[in-house]
């Protein structure tokens, strides 16, 4: 099953619609599926021309494509746990939050919290995601937990922030601080980014492009090859963030480093 | 006529100890309290009616019209912000925020421009703080770190820290030592032991150095972070490390440079590290003198300190999409109340510009930069003054701010019950 | 003013001796009556359990560190979020709701009075405004002296009418209700980030120990004729071994008083562990509930600990403080000048780990064993053991064996070799479970002279009508009922006003505070007083004249009036 949504046009369009409700099992069995614009509830008619192509037993089966004005619609895709959602342009905040399975493809940019606390499943970015890309919810001790983030540009600050497990690949640069808190899991880098990894503990990650003022609470230990994009480089390794007597890896590629200059040791 | 014990509603500080004549409506002398008090009581310029635009002008108006005429704005709004709070007292906060849930509005405080980020920081590792007379009594050394008590809140030092002799330091000046964090020599760091300047947006690499030297990590360190030497950082840290009770204090320096609320969560970090080896504290310098008081009164009511959002029936936070500046800025906002702060002369230009374009209602006893881009203007009592009611001190001791005299204005209390109650009959059950 | 009639209630009214009768009740005006006229709207209570109102003798729920609590954990927030409902404000917070949240679900569970159990003296305006917004529950406030200069001092000079003098008035310039010590001495010691191991330990700089400050307060307590007793939360809360602190501090008790207990101790389970380093701390409830039998002059409260997520928060600083040592979570902390301290961390209660199993089998324990249930009562310290909406699973526990064998069976298996629970077959009554969770609170706060915590004429109108029927009905099988039953009245009523209905408040609270204020002869009036004057002047930061809390803090105050025999 197919599921088009498309914008109509809105006599206030800065309001936001929050869309929980557009995940792949609403649209199974005609549901009278509701939004929100602002503190008024609207039919998603209201909001979306509807077309509906094909039958679907399962949610699995079911494929959403939303195109228009989207870079305001919050929530799609939240705690999805089977289908597929393509969005044509741009897409609003808390994309995919608390996602386990199933897939999400965005053809422009995310706002802010792309993907926070996911579980599982794929959410690919083919343009640039905002702040606290992958992140976790603030005061809660674990981020995002499993699945995969990637990011084909490039994404704001505290990307990746609490990740405990999962993959987040931004093949673009980050803002700052991408990594804080991390605990688990992979975050590779492949652009520059500013203070990578402040308070880690634990997991990896790898950056290959420049790192700009790199923290002073990370030990060298040694030289290591990873591989990226099929290309094989020489990363500089340490472990960290000493200051929160964490023991992750931040892998640096060898190239000249600007700012704080990392130490070999 | 004179009243003693005067709480001066300006500063964090919330000094209750000044002394200050009345003559009929006016405050005519004042003791005790810094040049801010002086002019809080005593340049007091009122705006005399409720105003309402007219073309390019002002017309005057009642209080019932401009308060109905608020109240109807208000309803008409899909996506309506009730904004400021921290320069009225904690009833008025109350019913404002009684009022966004019946509103499903946006409801937020000043914290949003200034002591977010702590909060923030607060809500990820805690707040080993206490009052501030624990540290008067106690404390030997003192650190101000991105902020300059000299200038922003002047008797902070002599009531509470550097000057104030306390029970066990009886000759504070002599016995306390003084640490001064900032990125340029000010007035503050004149004074100080130990004066540490940092590159700007370096605070959170020396605070993460600081935290890896007092678990004993000296070997790691660079010969220089951020502009500091290693010698003074482990200079600082032997400081901090030889203290029977150390207090930091912070301000904007940390709350508003690159990180925000990390350079926060790593203070306080380095402050809960500090504890295991002696007593340590940690405090923000709030700004307004009842910011923190809007934090509890959110608090207690909606469950968060700050950028709470009706919108749903439920109450929902989130800073960066429920916080003004954010909501104004991608003019999220089709209606906005203004209530004891000034967004005007604090926010960005896109919210201002966008605060003029949507119909803005101020309720503030004093033109100020909001009144230039608000359609209406309700004048009320000055909390302190005329008006009275409960307040927060920056370390959440709760004072009651008196009223000297009576005068001809309600207060906040007044107006917005007035227009709760209208909001209500609109709205209907 | 409006009359009901209840009819056919089956009727459980500890303090007037009637022990599961069918009853009619009458109230006019907010009040039991003896009879009421044929206008009278009429509920029909069908044979359901009807009991005088809930009251909770020791609940964090007002003020400063509560709210702490809050604005620290927008994930507790986000975790119990309601949405708003006809006259119900929205409510967040799972383990610390807002203070609409915990007002509305007491009124559910048929709660009408709850004491908060600590509110710093400096800081009472804040713990009153909470109590307004409070609205549904009577509320009154323990007072913490633990650390007091003032009181330390006096303790030292070993003058206990002195100590009496600074209780009078600063109970009645801050509304409090009763004397409260948390870890005594240890919140002073707390000031240098030290604390106290045992009674004997002295205060740094003040040179008095915990035993002379609960002697001497005990002592005081009696001479201002206050209606409750000292309640006090014992030294060296949480250490592997601190039975013997407690039954050091038992010793200590005189009896003073025919109508109460001479001292109250609090979330005992916390303060009855054997061993002597975390992995081999064990359950002495058996030692500890022998010495509570033995001494009528105590009485106690569970402070039964659930499995789950919660947060602790108390006045006991150095205490929290151990706790973030232990799990480094996020830890707050507020010590308070010239009087006490606090601190506030989340915990995670798990059936994986051994010793929050043994803690679990305690609480339990202590209402098993102490064989008089009014001095046992029902609490979890809420929210430090767990949320208070947890009351009516303990209740099903202490009504079930079964119910219990079931659960110790999914608890770590050497949790048997360290805890007596698994061989105590008693099971508590409906008689046993209306003393231990409103009869005996009302007893042991007194303020049965108010007309709380019962239900004969005269009485104050607070009732609860839970949807159970102990004529048909064996708690001992059908624990899920009696847990799904305490959990949600038919009917909760308050000073004659119907609230709660079925699980939703169906009225706008107007709650009063209990305070009580004690009249001291003149020498003994300490607002004149220099030594204690000079407090305010040197080292307060707050003026005396803005100290105490102005009446207009309390629009339906009641205050207990009391004579001093100084």
């Amino acid at each position: 099953m197919r599921v088009i949504l498309r914008t109509k046009p809105r006599k206030k369009p800065f309001i936001p619609i929050e869309a929980e409700t557009i995940i792949p099992q609403n649209f199974l069995r005609k549901n009278d599926v509701r939004v929100y614009e602002g503190n008024k509830e609207r039919r998603l008619e209201e909001i979306f021309y509807i077309t509906t192509e094909g039958p679907a037993v399962s949610p699995d089966q079911v494929e959403i494509v939303l195109s228009g004005e989207t870079g305001n619609i919050k929530r799609v895709g939240e705690y999805m746990n089977a289908g597929r959602i393509v969005v044509e342009g741009d897409i609003g905040m808390h994309c995919g939050n608390f996602m386990s399975a199933g897939e999400i493809v965005i053809k422009g940019n995310a706002d802010a919290w792309l993907g926070r606390e996911m579980r599982g499943g794929t959410i690919r970015c083919e343009g640039n995601a905002g702040h606290y890309c992958a992140a976790g919810y603030r005061g809660e001790k674990r981020g995002m937990r499993g699945g995969l983030v990637e990011v084909m540009g490039s994404a704001g600050d505290f990307t990746a922030e609490y990740l405990c497990g999962g993959e987040v690949r931004i093949h673009g640069d980050c803002g700052d601080l991408p990594g804080v808190e991390m605990r688990g899991g992979n975050l590779t880098i492949g652009g520059h980014c500013h203070r990578p990894c402040g308070n880690m503990t634990g997991g990896t990650c790898m950056v290959f492009g420049r790192v700009h003022d790199m923290l002073p609470t990370f030990r060298g230990a040694g030289n290591e090859e990873r591989e990226y994009r099929g290309q094989r480089c020489q990363m500089m390794l340490y472990k960290g963030d000493a200051a929160n007597r964490g023991k992750g890896s931040l892998l640096v590629k060898n190239i000249e480093q600007d700012g704080l200059s990392p130490k070999k040791k | 006529m004179k009243i003693d014990d005067v709480v001066c509603p300006f500063c964090g500080c919330l000094c209750d100890d000044l002394v200050v004549e009345v003559e009929g409506t006016r405050v005519v002398s004042v003791e005790n309290g810094c040049t801010l008090a002086n002019e809080k009581f005593m340049g007091d310029h009122r705006l005399k009616t409720p105003i309402h635009r007219e073309g390019k002008g002002w017309k005057e108006t009642t209080y019932d019209e401009a308060i109905r005429e608020t109240a109807e704005i208000l309803c008409d709004a899909d996506r309506p912000l009730l904004y400021g709070w921290s320069g009225t007292h904690g009833e008025a906060q109350s019913i404002g925020i009684h009022l966004a849930e019946i509103l499903g509005a946006l409801v937020d405080n000043t914290s949003t421009v200034c002591h977010g980020p702590s909060i923030l920081a607060i809500q990820e590792v805690g707040h080993p703080g206490c009052t501030l007379g624990q540290v008067k009594n106690r404390a030997d050394v003192v650190i101000y770190w991105g902020t300059n008590p000299i200038d922003a809140h002047p008797r902070h030092m002599s009531r509470y820290t550097t000057f104030a002799d306390g029970f066990f330091l009886k000759e504070a000046f002599r016995d306390r030592k003084l640490i001064v964090v900032d990125v340029r020599k000010s007035e503050s760091a004149n004074i100080a032991d130990e004066f540490v300047r940092i590159q700007p947006g370096g605070d959170y690499a020396v605070l993460s150095a600081l935290r890896a030297i007092v678990q004993g990590k000296r070997g790691i360190i660079p010969p220089s972070v951020a502009g500091v030497s290693r010698e003074q950082l482990f200079r600082v840290a032997d400081l901090l490390l030889s203290a029977k009770f150390g207090a930091i204090f912070f301000g904007l320096g940390l709350t508003m440079s690159r990180g925000k609320s990390k350079n926060i969560r790593n203070a306080i970090e380095l402050t809960e590290e500090l504890n295991r080896h002696t007593k340590f504290i940690i405090s923000p310098m709030r700004g307004h003198w009842n910011v923190y008081g809007s934090n509890e009164v959110f608090t207690w009511i909606t469950g968060y300190p700050y950028a709470v959002d009706f919108a749903r029936g439920i109450a929902f936070y989130n800073p960066g999409e429920t916080t003004s500046v954010d909501v104004l800025s991608r003019k999220e906002c089709d209606a906005c109340l203004v209530v004891a702060s000034d967004p005007g002369a604090h926010f960005p230009k896109a919210c201002a510009e966008h605060l003029a374009r949507i119909p803005t209602v101020q309720i503030d006893p004093h033109v100020n930069a909001t009144t230039h881009l608000s359609r209406i203007q309700i004048p009320v009592a000055v909390t302190g003054i005329d008006a009275e009611g409960t307040a927060y001190r920056m370390d959440g001791v709760p004072i009651r701010t008196r009223m000297l005299f009576r005068g001809t204005y309600p207060s906040d209390t007044a107006v917005l019950e007035q227009l709760y109650a209208i909001v209500k009959e609109i709205k209907g059950p | 003013m409006s009359e009901f009639l209840i009819r056919n209630a089956y009727v459980i009214d500890p303090l007037s001796g009637i022990k599961g009768e069918i009853m009619d009740i009458a109230i006019r005006n907010g009040r039991i009556a003896e009879e009421v006229g044929s206008n009278a709207e009429v509920i029909d209570a069908d044979h359901c359990l009807t009991l005088p109102g809930g009251i909770d003798s020791h609940s964090h729920v007002c003020g400063t560190k509560v709210n702490f609590g809050r604005y620290m954990s927008p994930e507790d927030m986000r975790a119990g979020r309601t949405a708003r409902k006809g006259v119900m404000h929205v409510t967040s917070g799972y383990s610390v709701p807002t203070t609409f949240g915990n007002s509305y679900r007491y009124s559910v569970m048929g709660y009408t009075t709850v004491l908060e159990g600590a509110m710093a003296p400096l800081e009472a305006r804040h713990t009153h405004e909470e109590f307004t917004a409070t609205p549904h529950q009577d509320m009154l406030a323990n007072t913490l002296f633990d650390g007091n200069w003032s009181i330390m001092e006096a303790v030292r000079e070993k003058d206990m009418k002195r100590a009496a003098a600074v209780v009078a008035w600063t109970l009645s310039a801050v509304k409090g209700f009763a004397i409260k010590l948390t870890n005594p001495g240890g919140t002073e010691a707390w000031g240098w980030g030290e604390d106290v191991h045992s009674i004997q330990d002295q205060v740094p700089h003040f040179g008095v120990t915990p035993a002379e400050i609960i002697q001497t307060m005990i002592r005081a307590n009696e001479l201002l004729n206050l209606p409750h007793s000292v309640h006090l939360h014992c030294n060296a809360l949480g250490v592997p071994g601190n039975y013997r602190t407690t039954l050091d501090t038992i010793d200590l008790v005189p009896d003073l008083n025919d109508k109460r207990q001479s001292l109250y101790l609090t979330h005992l389970q916390f303060h009855s562990y054997g061993g002597s380093t975390w992995k081999d701390i064990s359950s002495k409830s058996e030692d500890i509930a022998r010495a509570v039998n033995n001494k009528p002059a105590v009485a106690i409260d569970m402070g039964q600990i659930m499995f789950g997520r919660t947060t602790t928060m108390t006045a006991d600083g150095p205490m929290e403080f151990k706790l973030y040592m232990l799990h480094h979570n996020k830890w707050s902390n507020h010590d308070v000048e010239l009087e006490t301290g606090s601190g506030i961390i989340p915990v995670y209660y798990s059936r994986k780990s051994l010793v929050n199993c043994v803690m679990w089998a305690i609480g339990i324990e202590l209402a098993l064993l102490v064989k008089d249930p009014w001095r046992c009562m029902l609490s979890t310290d809420n929210p430090n053991g767990a949320p208070f909406v947890k009351y009516p699973e303990i209740i099903a526990l202490l009504m079930s064996r079964r119910f219990r064998e079931n659960e110790i069976a999914l608890l770590d298996p050497r949790t048997a070799h360290y805890v007596p629970l698994p061989a105590i077959d008693r099971e508590l009554d409906w008689y046993d479970i209306a003393v231990m969770t409103r009869a005996g609170q009302a007893k042991a706060l007194g303020i049965t002279g108010i007309g709380k915590g019962y239900l004969a004429p005269g009485a104050e109108a607070d009732i609860a009508i839970y949807p159970l029927k102990p004529e048909s009905l064996d708690p001992s099988a059908e624990y899920q009922q009696v847990m799904a039953g305490f959990g949600k009245t038919r009917y909760t009523i308050k000073r004659g006003r119907v609230v709660a209905r079925d699980g939703d408040v169906v009225v706008e609270g107007a709650n009063s505070t209990i305070w009580t204020r004690s009249t001291v002869p003149p020498g003994y009036d300490l607002s004149v007083d220099p030594e204690f004057m000079k407090k305010f002047e040197q080292y307060y930061t707050i003026r005396m004249s803005n100290y105490p809390v102005q009446d207009v803090y309390l629009p339906r105050g009641i205050c207990i009036p009391t004579e001093a025999s100084l």
